[in-house]
């Protein structure tokens, strides 16, 4: 497995770009590459070039993530000022603005059917789902205190829920919080399983394998510079890959569920086998911290090739070819 | 049948004499000689004769007939061979006088030699003969300057005259220049082919001399001729001293030491001549030396060294006596023996490398690195010297121990020898040091070699040792349980169990368990902590009580924020040590850190106790404990205050007077002066401490440069603070440290910067979203933007309010006990350790905060309080947060601190701060403590 860089863009935004969604392909377009940026705008890109399709304002203050629906055609975008704007990506017609308390809004995902966003509730330390029909809030996924904490130990704000991703058949969620929990619900009963130990340090980046057997398997990107592989029915953590010198703050895992990618606060995009559970790859294009490492569809000329992005505070985006 | 005839006088006849019977008494031949006036030669002839039969007193008889005054006036003009006469008598006595053992018999000879030789010299002064003789004479009796005199005397008349170089030869043989002697003997021989000492094979002089030529050969078939040549000369006279010492030397190296003390015995009762004696008692003591008999070497060698007086003549028993001192441990005196060795041989390498050895033991560094560098000059290819040089310059030159190393272990390998752990170790720890990690990495693999834990430090081997997992549900090839992770989960040392029980032996040799730590400590360095964590699991279930190695994964567990572990391994570090100063150091850190304010000072207190006072971390621990005391202090009981700064300056100062590079105390004292407004002096420290640190590759200390951007900050050259707060971010802390994030926007914001302001503040919100500081920050800097675009200069409370919290937020010192905890060990040697001290923020900028508060305080209106009751929305979600922030235990974390808390204990310094006139001000606060 190889990452081939392909093509960089030094100004894709006017400041730090801090995250990146691909949109899937829809009958009229190729897939799309969609980014944030504190600049308050979010772009739209065709990874072929790359060519800008798209700059969307709107937002106050720094967007800090952005997510696409699974058709491709609807796509959402989260800002410190915690709203969410609903758009349509070709168009950038507004279809929803959600609003959350002050810093209740932070990763936004859909879920894999298309019938939920779910939003890491940030200082609610809770999962909001948002069903896309009606954009009508319909459920708050609170993460419980830990148990044996007493109540004088400060925790409270560190329960910040800063990550949130589906698991494939999306029935599980799981959020990570900045005190490093990671929390397991059941989303169909809206029901908290059990929490995921390990990490100690924010949980900026969670992702569910996308291998057909390992649909329980999740990988964590910590500060404390840690990618914990979980199982997470089992409750185990099965391996945690160390590397990285800085912060890991991405992550995501291959179409083929071979390998994962992540960004790192260390500059660097790393490329993971895991059979090896070893880093294979190091790219150090980047200057300043890697926000966000995404992969895209398999291409359509090459099956068992697919593209990478990452976005950085260096304002840059970068596409690789996984293969 | 050979025969002289003495022509009979004044007549054709002859008598005939056949030399084969001459008779026994001389008186006959005497008489006829005399008789007949027979030419002087015919009498040299026959007294020769009787020479070689052995019939030593008709020889003499001859001769001094030959030279009575009777036959000197008959053959008044015949003066060779009267000379010839006077001088073979001459040779004769000398020949007694050396073979003589009695004193005053010895000395009687001699006298009569002369004496016959300066009758010679009267008839011709010139006679090159008799110059020889004269030459020879001195020589036995061991004057050899004035018998290199003489044979220069002949030399100088005829450079090829045979005896005179072969005299001189043997001065030079005798003074140790062998290849003087070597020369002249070849001239001698070039001159004279038929080696004269060959005519008589009996000669034992000659024999041992030309023994000792071939021994001196250095070449193996010369050595065992010369030995023969020994040999046959203590057949033909066993009481040769010198022939007995070279035989007692060969024995000495075939091992044979009762053969060396019978010989060298023998030859001690067999000469009184100093330098044979030195050479007998020199050999005994060697003996006794080789067997471990020190004493009585000591004893000997001693007895060798007053036979000569000087070392120049011969040295080696004075090398022997160093060697026996050190080994009883005078090493005083050994030094003192040695250096009269190199007085003679500079550039003896062993005596180098002794004597540099002794030096650094004697703490004499300077003249032991002198030492051992020549020595790795006069021999570059001795991998030994290298060795020393490098260990000696370990603690003091780094750069130059690493070259050191290296050549001693290239020189090593290119020997096919075997390289020793600790140089490999060495040479890691060097790399280490200098930042190589990659190289420091392969040393210390080299180092260590095969062993149970190639399976860990390899990712590829690693995944063969599976362990059964609890679940098999998915697919478990594609995921290999990492190693660490079940050790995690089993905390204990389960895993290592479980190999032994699968059959395979968790095995760690003592000798490798330092190699195995530094490389666990570079792998940490290389962010591979999995990797080093369950390397220092092994130390610890093969040595539990290996501290280090706790120490280590609590600071790894540290690292990762995982303070119950860190807890856990500290304690029991503590178990096995309780007085563990490291442990201790950073219990008290840890505890600082969870805001045990009381009991972070106690540990400290304990530390200092149990390394006597002498360790200037806890000193500085101590000092910077007292710092934040005083800016912590909630009564603002400016006594108290003052009181925690003194006690902090008096710590830094104490360490400063012990250690006047300690850069950490020379920080910290920095920061006591700054706190005082004498930022010149605080600026003079923290730039000086700066530079310091800029010239060291492995001291890492951003917070000077934060203190260093404050005083700017405080000066008012905010361009320099905000590009010297972005240095330090960019360098130390990847951009992800919001709190320094916080100070560039607090200096935007004094220079009236507004975008930058808000950016850098929004960065802060997007690294530390649950800070809510920041998010109020926000507020006000948009606020303050769009009322300056307004043209409103007016300051509003708020303002004032954020300031006080930046301030607040300032306050907030950190301390890191930095990783440096298990350095120590790396080198088997007592390095210093790297004391970290802490980041100090002072607040300069509070008394102007004050001042403004007390002009505009008037000016609250409403969008002020829309702000605040926003914050407050917030804060009521964790309403014990208040109560948390009102004790002396506040919240100290920097980034994940409840922000509610910082911000209203910001407040209420702010309030205490302000003068109590101002109602407004106090009604605010209280407001935001509900």
């Amino acid at each position: 497995m190889k990452l081939a860089p392909l093509n960089t863009v030094g100004n894709a935004h006017d400041d730090s770009v801090w995250t990146a969604a691909w949109v899937p392909a829809t009958d009229e377009s190729p897939p799309l590459l969609l980014t944030g940026s504190l600049d308050e705008t979010v772009r739209l890109w065709n990874p072929d070039g790359p060519q800008k399709l798209q700059t969307n304002t709107g937002h106050c203050l720094g967007v800090v993530s952005v997510a696409a629906h699974p058709s491709g055609r609807i796509a959402a975008s989260a800002s410190i000022d915690s709203f969410i704007r609903v758009f349509d990506v070709s168009t950038n017609n507004t279809i929803a603005t959600l609003e959350a308390p002050p810093s209740e809004v932070w990763q936004l995902q859909f879920n894999p059917q298309g019938t939920t966003l779910a939003a890491a509730g940030g200082g609610s330390a809770s999962v909001k789902l948002w069903d896309t029909a009606q954009w009508q809030l319909t459920a708050t996924l609170s993460v419980p205190r830990l148990e044996g904490l007493k109540p004088s130990e400060k925790t409270g704000s560190k329960k910040f829920v800063l990550s949130v991703a589906w698991s494939p058949d999306g029935r599980q969620i799981a959020c990570g919080s900045m005190d490093g929990t990671i929390s397991i619900f059941d989303v169909t009963r809206a029901k908290f399983l059990h929490h995921l130990e390990g990490h100690n340090m924010p949980v900026r980046s969670l992702v569910y394998s996308s291998a057909p057997l390992d649909a329980r398997v999740l990988f964590s990107a910590s500060d404390d510079g840690h990618i914990h592989v979980y199982d997470t029915e089992g409750k185990t953590l099965i391996s945690s890959l160390s590397g990285h010198s800085g912060w890991v703050l991405s992550v995501d895992v291959s179409p083929d569920g071979m390998a994962i990618a992540t960004g790192s606060s260390d500059r660097t995009v790393r490329l993971w086998d895991l059979k090896m559970r070893a880093a294979t790859q190091i790219l150090t294009g980047h200057t300043d911290q890697v926000w966000s490492v995404a992969f895209g569809p398999s291409l359509k000329t090459d099956v068992r090739s697919c593209l990478l992005a990452s976005v950085s505070d260096d304002k840059s985006l970068s596409i690789y070819k996984y293969s | 049948m050979a025969c002289i005839y003495i022509p009979v006088q004044n007549s054709e006849e002859v008598v005939q004499v056949a030399l084969d019977q001459l008779p026994l008494d001389a008186t006959d031949i005497i008489n006829i000689l005399k008789a007949e006036q027979a030419p002087l030669d015919l009498w040299l002839t026959i007294a020769r004769e009787y020479f070689k039969q052995g019939k030593l007193e008709q020889f003499r008889q001859i001769l001094e007939e030959g030279s009575s005054p009777e036959v000197d006036e008959y053959f008044a003009d015949v003066r060779y061979e009267r000379i010839a006469i006077l001088n073979a008598l001459g040779a004769y006595y000398s020949y007694l006088g050396k073979i003589e053992t009695k004193q005053g018999e010895k000395e009687e000879h001699f006298l009569t030699a002369s004496h016959y030789y300066n009758k010679a010299s009267k008839i011709d002064t010139r006679e090159p003969s008799t110059w020889i003789g004269k030459g020879q004479l001195l020589l036995a009796k061991g004057d050899i300057d004035q018998a290199l005199n003489a044979f220069k005397i002949v030399l100088d008349e005829d450079g090829d005259n045979v005896p005179a170089l072969l005299g001189q030869a043997c001065i030079y043989f005798s003074r140790g220049q062998y290849s003087d002697s070597l020369e002249l003997h070849k001239r001698a021989l070039q001159v004279y082919p038929q080696c004269p000492a060959a005519l008589d094979p009996e000669n034992v002089e000659a024999l041992v001399a030309l023994g000792i030529s071939d021994l001196q050969t250095n070449e193996a078939n010369g050595i065992r001729s010369g030995m023969e040549k020994m040999q046959r000369a203590f057949e033909i006279y066993p009481y040769c001293a010198m022939s007995l010492n070279y035989l007692a030397n060969h024995f000495f190296f075939t091992g044979q030491h009762f053969l060396v003390e019978q010989l060298t015995e023998t030859a001690l009762s067999a000469t009184s001549h100093g330098p044979t004696k030195s050479h007998s008692f020199y050999n005994l003591a060697r003996s006794y030396h080789s067997k471990g008999g020190y004493e009585k070497a000591g004893r000997y060698y001693l007895a060798s060294i007053q036979e000569v007086n000087k070392p120049q003549e011969f040295v080696l028993p004075y090398y022997g006596l160093g060697q026996v001192q050190m080994k009883m441990g005078d090493l005083r005196s050994a030094s003192s023996n040695f250096e009269k060795v190199l007085e003679v041989q500079p550039e003896n390498c062993e005596t180098l490398k002794v004597l540099g050895h002794i030096y650094v033991q004697l703490e004499q560094k300077e003249r032991a690195k002198q030492l051992l560098k020549k020595a790795t000059k006069v021999n570059p290819q001795d991998p030994k010297a290298f060795l020393d040089l490098g260990e000696l310059l370990i603690s003091t030159d780094e750069c130059a121990a690493l070259d050191a190393f290296e050549t001693a272990h290239n020189l090593l390998k290119m020997g096919n020898e075997e390289v020793p752990i600790e140089l490999l170790n060495n040479i890691g720890v060097l790399h280490f040091e200098r930042g190589e990690f990659e190289l420091a990495r392969e040393m210390f693999m080299e180092a260590l070699g095969d062993g149970v834990w190639s399976n860990f430090i390899d990712s590829k081997t690693q995944s063969s040792f599976k362990i059964v997992a609890q679940s098999n549900l998915f697919n478990r090839a594609q995921y290999p349980t990492g190693i660490s992770s079940s050790l995690r989960q089993h905390t204990e040392l389960r895993l290592f169990h479980q190999l032994e029980e699968q059959g395979i032996s968790v095995e760690l040799p003592w000798d490798k368990v330092s190699s195995l730590f530094n490389l666990a400590r570079v792998l940490e360095k290389m962010h591979d902590s999995e990797a080093a964590s369950i390397l220092y699991h092994l130390i610890l279930f093969k040595y539990p009580d290996y501290t280090d190695a706790c120490l280590r994964l609590a600071s790894i567990a540290r690292a990762q924020n995982n303070i119950q572990l860190s807890l856990k391994l500290i304690g029991d570090a503590l178990k096995v040590d309780e007085k563990c100063p490291d442990a201790l150091l950073m219990l008290g850190d840890l505890k600082l850190k969870s805001d045990y304010w009381v009991r972070a000072k106690d540990i400290f207190l304990r530390a200092k106790e149990a390394t006597d006072w002498q360790d200037s971390y806890a000193t500085v621990c101590l000092g910077n404990w007292n710092f934040e005391a005083a800016n912590h202090n909630e009564e603002k009981d400016s006594k108290l205050e003052a009181t925690h700064y003194q006690k902090a300056k008096g710590l830094y100062t104490k360490v400063l007077l012990q250690q006047p590079d300690n850069l950490y105390a020379a920080n910290g004292a920095g920061m006591v002066f700054a706190e005082k407004g004498h930022f010149d002096v605080a600026m003079e420290l923290f730039t000086q401490v700066q530079e310091a640190v800029s010239g060291s590759s492995n001291v890492q200390m951003p917070d000077i440069w934060i203190n260093l951007a404050h005083v700017h900050f405080a000066q008012g050259n905010f361009a320099l603070a905000v590009k010297m707060y972005q240095n330090c971010l960019q360098k130390f802390y990847y951009n992800t440290e919001s709190e320094l994030l916080l100070y560039i926007a607090r200096t935007h914001y004094e220079a009236e910067q507004w975008k930058d302001c808000k950016k850098s503040l929004l960065r802060a919100i997007h690294l530390s979203p649950s800070n809510y500081t920041f998010r109020f920050n926000v507020g006000v800097a948009m606020q303050k933007f769009s009322s300056s675009t307004l043209q409103k200069t007016k300051r509003s409370v708020d303002e004032e309010q954020w300031k006080r919290s930046m301030s607040a937020t300032k306050r907030k010192n950190k301390l890191h006990t930095e990783d440096e905890s298990g350095q120590g060990e790396k080198k088997r040697r007592k390095g210093d350790k790297r004391k970290k001290g802490k980041k100090i923020c002072y607040e300069s900028e509070e008394a102007e905060a004050a001042v403004g508060a007390q002009e505009e305080m008037k000016h609250v209106d409403a969008t002020c309080k829309y702000q605040m009751n926003g914050i407050e929305d917030q804060v009521k979600n964790n309403p014990q947060d208040f109560l948390a922030a009102t004790g002396l235990e506040d919240s100290d974390a920097e980034d994940n601190a409840a922000a509610p808390s910082s911000s209203a204990k910001g407040r209420r310094l702010a309030l205490s701060e302000s003068d109590e006139e101002e109602p407004m001000n106090v009604g605010g606060a209280v407001e935001d403590e509900k």
